[in-house]
Formats: structure tokens, C-alpha cells, sequence
């Protein structure tokens, strides 16, 4: 009804905006169509140098060549309409910004004496934007939901990678070998939700960052897509959607009804959608108020960086601490020997690369898997000396597994996974500096996203070499490291980093021990070369100097700010000042 | 019927024998039992033989499926709304590129070598050339950032139209871009044309007759200079009305065009058919309308097919 009654609202005060221009402007008219402010549901502890709360809007670009189908986590999360997603709902827990895991739906968690049942207790009057009460029995449903193999979630996986992490009967039930109703995940009462894992997980609390809910008696009523329509949808987060016209505009407004821990500041949201190549240029004409720095080309960062406002105004940070690499076949030749592998870390020019190719501003050179500022990475650069540039000793390395000065290696391919000009640039430079140091040939083939996937997963592997990225999940190294045991999608084995990994991923009690045994892992990873690193990327994002709010403005303990990575209270801090 | 139904073969075989499908391993492998399931949902685990029949015997029901991109609405929905806005574009860029581009031909071939003739065929060059998504940032950049005086996006958006959400100011640089090429095609063909039927032994005869140039130029040489320019000409209208993703995605027209291009990137298998055979209908028509028009333009297409009859 609110959503009708607003819709009726806009309707009416285009008409009166078009009679203004048509027989000028009266103050009658003009009150009128001021009315419905008087019932803005944003504007919570707007600050001093806030604009009105009818002027808190805020314009995000939208990429209008994304496959999207759904805001919703629980519903598909590589297709969610991302610059307007999970607004709709609480997860149990968010994320500070130095990444400690915070109170969120959830007021409190604790876990038993085995370690194994985590007790999530809801905060008291949470209720979706209908009336109805939000209770734990909507969490059950929605892991019922995401669960239930004939849903084909697409993060089916995350919840078997994490092994002793995992739902208890987790796979059995994806499998279809048990009902959803056996799943570990239970609403003992309406505020007490219980989570029960395969294993000792100690990370599972930040790992619940991921339970992003949908409204049980919606889906029951509507279906999954029950978001997809402002008359259908509902939403338990600070934000309902107002209009859904996809590859076109998305509008959603503060929830009237909201109860959680992050009331909006902003009254409204616009998404507007348009190709990624005008973002920018949007932003250069007011039509936008912010820019997500992968669409930012390198062009745009010399603007940037030549301007002091826009230079002010990006914010750089660590985002999903994703790093870009090289894997192989280990299994077979040529790089089933080490030789050729370390050959080929020595030869990658990295700090080139980040300086010619990416720009510092984006990347710093990598030396192992974990960025540094990531819990257990090598801050000290103690890996250094495993994967850094050298080319003699590239040449070495090459001349002793049987190949010097690269005669008869056979040519290889190295395929990219359907990535865009910046990185397939940056891909093209990494198998130019081996292929120039090694004096051998390296062919870059940029391959369908799909037609990559199928050849990397598939046992044993289609893909000798390839270049990919990747970002955290969540905030512990047992997730970045957790990739590359041999049950991963990573064609390399170590039984002793296999084992590392496993017994760290364990551990309670021993934070250090802990901490070190990851550290010893990665040594094992790059000393072995796994992979070979080229780069940590900086990510950020571009605003608006009149967009404002602590959540981004405000440095973390690192002295980095930023819109960083999974701190979903940002929508209920980011306001617009009267500066503009 | 038998161009649809080979176009229909060959496209449901070469989008079967590509690898991936309707589900996201980007990040880890799909349970089996899940892929096994989502297989199932979309009919997928059936023979592909099957899968066609079984997807036939629904399309020529207009029945198309439902698109993995949206599947909270239909094939058949999500075409008509998406392309009834890219028919808009097209339509307006036919207009453009085909009267612009036939005017400036006409008056190329009539002033043969002057300054108008080069500054004609130098631009038809670059609009060949030049990429059309090159051009729209060209424009974006001067009629939008540097001048502002264009609204560098939308369709029917910007509240300055003509009559009610039609012919806007936001039309401008879209059409313009997405015509330029096209216009120069037109441009080159008509000139062409013309020049050619200009030095037959026809329009001399009509000149020395003594008849006024209007009369040699509309009686003789436009009506012969239309066969080609119609044969050349009317491959350009389906490839128009049918989108383009360079330009709707760069000035955010949420058309049909960048479907072509998604739903073979995403594997959308019912959409993919759909707007193959949408594309193969049209240009069916439009090979059907230019017979058609032949026998208009001339008469001896229309005797040939007596006699042989």
C-alpha cells in the first residue's frame, strides 16, 4: 500500500512539475508536490552538513552488460543485480572495518562445548516491510531453500569447501541424499537460530556474513523471485524496492518498517543502468555519484590522479583481497617439473608490470597468495625471495629441467578467462616478460568465461596454463588457502600443505599457532609454485565529494579508508552533504 | 519455412556443442546432483535431438521458454517489450541513414568530382571505417560532457520530446551514431548508381531530346539506379531494426540488441534460438519484399516471370 501510495505521489508531482512548466510555477502547487517528504522514511541521524532528507539520493552506475536475475544472495549470487543487492535483508552478521566480525541481525553467538552447535540469537522486533515478524524460522527456510537441490544454487559449493565449516549434512542434502529438513540449520524459537557444522570451524560466525535472508511466507506465497516485483516484493532490510525496470533503472527507498541496526540515512537509491565504458563519463556529468574502480580504465586514472578533487575523492582499500596468478598443470609436462615452474616465477617482471600495466594505483607486486594486511600474510616479505624477478635464475631453473636457453620447450597457450581489455593487458604482459626472459613462446588466448571453467574443473584438468584472480570469501587464510588443496579446483598437490592447511583450518585455542601454521603453508605454496603471483589489486571506489559518511570516509587501523569489503552498514551511514 | 527450420537446426547443434551451460561454476564446481538437477528444471538432460523437437514443437506455438536471464518473465515477453523499443531505433536510423545518405549520393554522382563529391565520399570512408561505438563516444564526449547539450543516454528519458515519449532530445546522438555508417553505405551505393545509369546511351538519347534535366534525372536515372541500390540497400534494414548492443548498451537503451550477445555468452539456449529465428525471419521477409519490389521498379522482372510461367 505505502509502495501505491508513493507511485501515485511521483505520478502526481510530474503532473504538477509539468503544469508548473506549462502555466508556471504557484506555491500551492509547489506544496503540494513537497507533501510526500513529510512521510520520508530516511534521513536516521543525519549529520550537520547533511542535505535535506528529501535530497538524500544517491545514483549508482549499474553495468548493463551483467546477466542478472535477482537481488537476493539466497536466490543466485553470481547474477545478482549488483549495484542495488542485499538491501533487502540483514545477514546475522556484518563486518567492521578492520573486518571484525559485528552484531548485525544477530545481538549475540555463541558455541557449545563441541564446538560444533553455534547459537545465533535474533535482535527483538526485526519484521519485514509488510508487518510480518522476522523470526529464525526465515533463516531455516531460506538454507532450506538454497539447499534444496532442485534451487541449483550457485554457492552450492561454498558451504562443501569449507569442509569442517560446512552445514552439518550440508552435501547429503545438495546431493539429494537427505531432506532439507535434516540440514544443520535449525529455528529453535523465533529469536534463536542454531547452526550446526561438519567439523570445528572457528571462522563460522564471519562466515554467516553470507546468510543473507528471504521472507519464508513471500517465498512460499511468490517463489524465489519474489524481489523481482515492487508488488510481490518485501524486504527486512533498510531499503524497499520502488521500481524494477532491469537493464533500465532500479529505484529503491528507506523501509518505513525497518527495525534493524542500519536505518538509512538516504531517503532513495537510483540505479541507473548504462555500459560500463560511460561510467565515468557519467560521473564527469553529475549524472552518477560514485564509480567502482574495475570500471575505471587507465585513461580515467590519469584524469583522476591529475585532479586533486577526483584524486581526494578515491578511495583506495583492500577489497576482497584478490590476487591475480598464473596455474598450471602440475600433474603433467611441462610443469609437472619444479624446475620449470620456478623458471617461470623468477622470469614475471612484477613490479614492471604493476608499474606499467596496472598502475600503482590499482595493484602492488605479489609474492604468495595472501595480500598483505589478510590475516597470516607475509607482511615482513619473507616470500620474497621465492617468487620475485630474476632472470638468470629463471634461466637456470629452465636450463636444468632440460631446456636451456628455452630450446625445445614446447610452445604453450595460456588461457584467460574471458577477461576485459585492462587485465587481459596485464595478462599479455606476464606471458610476454616469461616469454622474453625465457626465450620461449607463449600464445594468450582470451576464452569464453564458460569454455575456462569447464576446462579448469574438469578431472584431470583441459587447461595446462591459464591466468585467473581470486577474492576472499571470508576473512580467514583458510579460505584463500583453502583453494589450493588438492581437492581444489587447482591442478597441484602438496600432502604437507594438503595437511597444513586442514589441521589449521581446525584449530581452536592457539590463534598463533594457528596463525604460523597457515604462514608455513604458504611458504610450501610459493616455494613449490602452486601458482605463480603477479599482483595484489588496490581496489576503490570514486565519489562524489558531497557523498559522505564514516563507514568510507573515515580510515581503518591500517590507515585505509574506503567502502571495504562486506561492510554492508555502509547503506546505512553513506549520506549526501548540502554541498551539493 | 525451410530457411527457419535449417537456421533452427544448425543454431540448436552449434549452441549444443558448446561447452558450459545455464548454471555458474565460475567460482567451484556445481554439486553433481545439483547440475544434474538444474539440467533437469530446463529439460537439458534429454538427447539433444529430443530437446529440439521439443522446443519446435512449443515455437511454432510462439511458446519460446523461458529466458535463463529473466526467468521471472517469458521469451516471447521479453522480446516484445525490449524490441519494440529497438524497432524505435532502427526505424528513426533508417530514416536518417537512408534519407540523408540517398540525398547526399544523389548529389555526389550530380557534381561529379567537385569538393562535394570528395568531402561526400571521404565521410561515407569514415562512417564505414570508423566503428559505431567509436563514434557514440565520440559524440557523448562533445555533445554531452564538453558542450552539454544532449543527454548522454536513454530513449524517450530526457522530457524534452516532441509528442509524448516520442522523438526526443535523447534520440539525437543514438540515432546519429548508429545511422552514420549505414548512411554511408547508402551514400556510396546511390552514388554508384547513379553514376553508372548517368553515362548510359538512354539518358543521353533522353538529353538530346531535349528533356529538362528533372524530367532525365526522375523518368531515367533514378527509376534504373533503383535495382541495385534496393538489392545493396535492403540487406541494411533487418540488421538495423534488430539492434545493435555497441549502441544501445553505450546509450543506455535497454533494447534486444545486447541479447544477441548475452545470451550466448550466458548460455541462454531458448533466448539464443529465439533471436536467431527472429533474425532469420526477418531477413526472409526482406528478401520476399525485394522480389516484391523488383517487379515495381521493373517491368521486366514481372514479363520474365509470365513467360516462364
Amino acid at each position: 500500500m505505502k509502495l501505491n501510495e508513493s507511485k501515485r505521489s511521483s505520478g502526481w508531482c510530474r503532473f504538477l512539475k509539468f503544469s508548473k512548466q506549462i502555466v508556471g510555477g504557484t506555491t500551492l502547487l509547489s506544496a503540494l508536490c513537497l507533501a510526500p517528504s513529510a512521510v520520508l522514511a530516511g534521513g536516521h541521524g543525519l549529520p550537520k552538513d547533511a542535505a535535506p532528507a528529501d535530497q538524500q539520493v544517491l545514483r549508482v552506475p549499474c553495468d548493463n552488460t551483467r546477466n542478472e536475475v535477482t537481488f537476493d544472495f539466497a536466490v543466485a549470487v553470481y547474477q545478482r543485480y549488483a549495484c542495488i543487492a542485499d538491501l533487502f535483508q540483514d545477514t546475522l552478521v556484518d563486518l567492521d572495518k578492520d573486518f571484525n566480525v559485528i552484531p548485525a541481525a544477530a545481538e549475540s553467538w555463541s558455541v557449545d562445548a563441541s564446538g560444533k552447535v553455534w547459537t545465533f540469537k535474533l535482535s527483538k522486533g526485526l519484521q519485514w516491510s509488510d508487518g510480518t515478524p522476522l523470526t529464525a524460522a526465515d533463516y531455516e527456510a531460506t538454507f532450506r531453500y538454497s539447499a534444496d537441490p532442485s534451487s541449483a544454487w550457485d554457492f552450492t559449493w561454498f558451504y562443501s569447501f569449507i569442509g569442517a565449516g560446512g552445514i552439518k549434512n550440508w552435501s547429503k542434502v545438495v546431493a539429494g541424499e537427505m531432506p532439507t529438513s535434516a540440514l544443520g540449520i535449525r529455528a529453535v524459537d523465533d529469536l534463536t537460530l542454531e547452526v550446526e557444522t561438519e567439523g570445528v570451524f572457528p571462522p563460522l560466525p564471519g562466515v554467516m556474513k553470507f546468510a543473507f535472508l528471504l521472507s519464508k511466507k513471500a517465498l512460499e506465497a511468490h517463489g524465489p523471485y519474489y524481489n523481482n516485483d515492487p508488488d510481490t516484493s518485501v524486504s527486512a532490510g533498510p531499503y524497499v524496492l520502488t521500481e524494477f525496470d532491469p537493464g533500465n533503472r532500479i529505484v529503491v527507498e528507506a523501509n518505513p518498517n525497518y527495525k534493524g541496526y542500519r536505518p538509512a540515512r538516504l531517503q532513495r537509491i537510483e540505479g541507473i543502468y548504462m555500459s560500463p565504458a560511460t561510467f565515468f563519463t557519467a560521473f564527469q556529468q553529475g549524472e552518477v555519484d560514485t564509480v567502482p574502480y574495475e570500471y575505471l580504465t587507465p585513461a580515467d586514472f590519469k584524469i583522476i590522479e591529475s585532479d586533486p578533487t577526483l584524486k581526494e575523492n578515491y578511495l583506495r582499500h583492500f577489497g576482497d583481497f584478490r590476487t591475480d596468478y598464473l596455474l598450471f598443470d602440475t600433474y603433467t609436462a611441462p610443469f609437472n617439473d619444479l624446475n620449470v615452474r620456478k623458471a617461470f616465477a623468477y622470469a614475471l617482471d612484477r613490479d614492471a608490470i604493476v608499474k606499467n600495466v596496472y598502475g600503482e594505483i590499482k595493484a602492488m607486486p605479489a609474492h604468495s597468495m595472501l595480500m598483505p594486511g589478510y590475516p597470516a600474510s607475509d607482511t615482513k616479505g619473507e616470500l620474497t625471495q621465492y617468487q620475485t624477478f630474476d632472470c638468470p635464475k629463471a634461466k637456470k631453473h629452465l636450463a636444468d629441467a632440460g631446456y636451456p636457453d628455452g630450446k625445445g620447450f614446447p610452445d604453450q597457450e595460456m588461457w584467460l578467462r574471458g577477461e576485459g581489455p585492462a587485465m587481459s593487458a596485464v595478462y599479455q604482459a606476464s606471458a610476454a616478460s616469461i616469454a622474453q626472459c625465457l626465450n620461449i613462446q607463449i600464445e594468450v588466448s582470451n576464452k569464453d568465461g564458460k569454455v575456462y571453467m569447464d576446462a579448469l574443473n574438469a578431472k584431470p584438468t583441459q587447461l595446462t596454463l591459464g591466468a585467473v584472480s581470486y577474492g576472499m570469501d571470508f576473512l580467514d587464510p583458510a579460505n584463500l588457502l583453502g583453494i589450493w588443496v588438492s581437492s581444489g579446483r587447482h591442478s597441484w598437490t602438496n600432502e604437507k600443505f594438503d595437511s597444513m592447511v586442514a589441521e589449521a583450518s581446525n584449530l581452536v585455542g592457539d590463534d598463533k599457532k594457528r596463525e604460523q601454521m597457515f604462514r608455513d603453508a604458504q611458504k610450501i605454496l610459493v616455494d613449490d609454485v602452486g601458482g605463480v603471483f603477479i599482483a595484489h589489486r588496490w581496489q576503490g571506489d570514486l565519489f562524489k565529494p558531497y557523498v559522505q559518511g564514516d563507514s568510507f570516509r573515515v580510515p581503518d587501523s591500517n590507515g585505509i579508508s574506503g567502502k571495504h569489503w562486506g561492510n554492508d552498514w555502509y547503506w546505512g551511514n553513506v549520506y549526501i552533504t548540502n554541498a551539493k | 519455412m525451410m530457411i527457419l527450420l535449417a537456421v533452427s537446426i544448425i543454431v540448436f547443434s552449434l549452441m549444443h556443442s558448446v561447452p558450459g551451460g545455464p548454471f555458474d561454476e565460475r567460482k567451484g564446481r556445481l554439486p553433481p546432483a545439483a547440475k544434474a538437477n538444474i539440467l533437469k528444471k530446463y529439460g537439458l538432460d534429454q538427447p539433444v535431438w529430443k530437446q529440439y523437437i521439443n522446443y519446435m514443437s512449443h515455437a511454432v506455438r510462439f511458446d519460446f521458454g523461458i529466458p535463463y536471464q529473466r526467468p521471472h518473465t517469458t521469451v516471447a515477453k521479453l522480446i516484445s517489450k525490449s524490441w519494440a523499443i529497438t524497432v524505435q531505433v532502427g526505424l528513426t536510423t533508417i530514416v536518417v541513414a537512408f534519407g540523408f545518405g540517398i540525398l547526399a549520393g544523389i548529389y555526389a554522382a550530380y557534381h561529379q568530382n567537385s569538393w562535394v563529391d570528395t568531402l561526400v565520399t571521404f565521410v561515407s570512408s569514415l562512417g564505414v571505417t570508423v566503428p559505431n561505438f567509436v563514434v557514440a563516444m565520440w559524440l557523448i564526449l562533445i555533445f554531452a560532457v564538453s558542450l552539454n547539450w544532449l543527454p548522454m543516454g536513454g530513449w524517450g528519458s530526457s522530457g524534452q520530446c516532441l509528442i509524448d515519449k516520442y522523438f526526443c532530445t535523447d534520440w539525437i546522438l543514438p540515432v546519429v551514431a548508429y545511422a552514420i555508417a549505414p548512411m554511408a553505405i547508402v551514400a556510396r551505393y546511390t552514388r554508384a548508381s547513379i553514376v553508372e545509369v548517368m553515362g548510359e546511351d538512354y539518358v543521353r538519347t533522353a538529353r538530346a531530346k531535349g528533356l529538362s534535366e528533372v524530367k532525365v534525372m526522375r523518368k531515367h536515372v533514378l527509376r534504373n539506379a533503383q535495382i541495385p541500390m534496393v538489392t545493396a540497400l535492403g540487406t541494411e534494414i533487418p540488421n538495423l531494426i534488430t539492434g545493435s548492443i555497441f549502441i544501445e548498451s553505450t546509450f543506455r537503451i535497454n533494447g534486444l540488441g545486447k541479447y544477441f550477445v548475452t545470451s550466448t555468452l550466458n548460455r541462454d539456449y531458448p533466448m539464443i534460438m529465439a533471436t536467431f529465428l527472429l533474425v532469420a525471419f526477418l531477413w526472409g521477409i526482406l528478401y520476399l519484399l525485394t522480389d516484391i519490389a523488383y517487379t515495381m521498379i521493373d517491368p521486366r522482372v514481372r514479363l520474365g516471370a509470365k513467360s516462364l510461367s
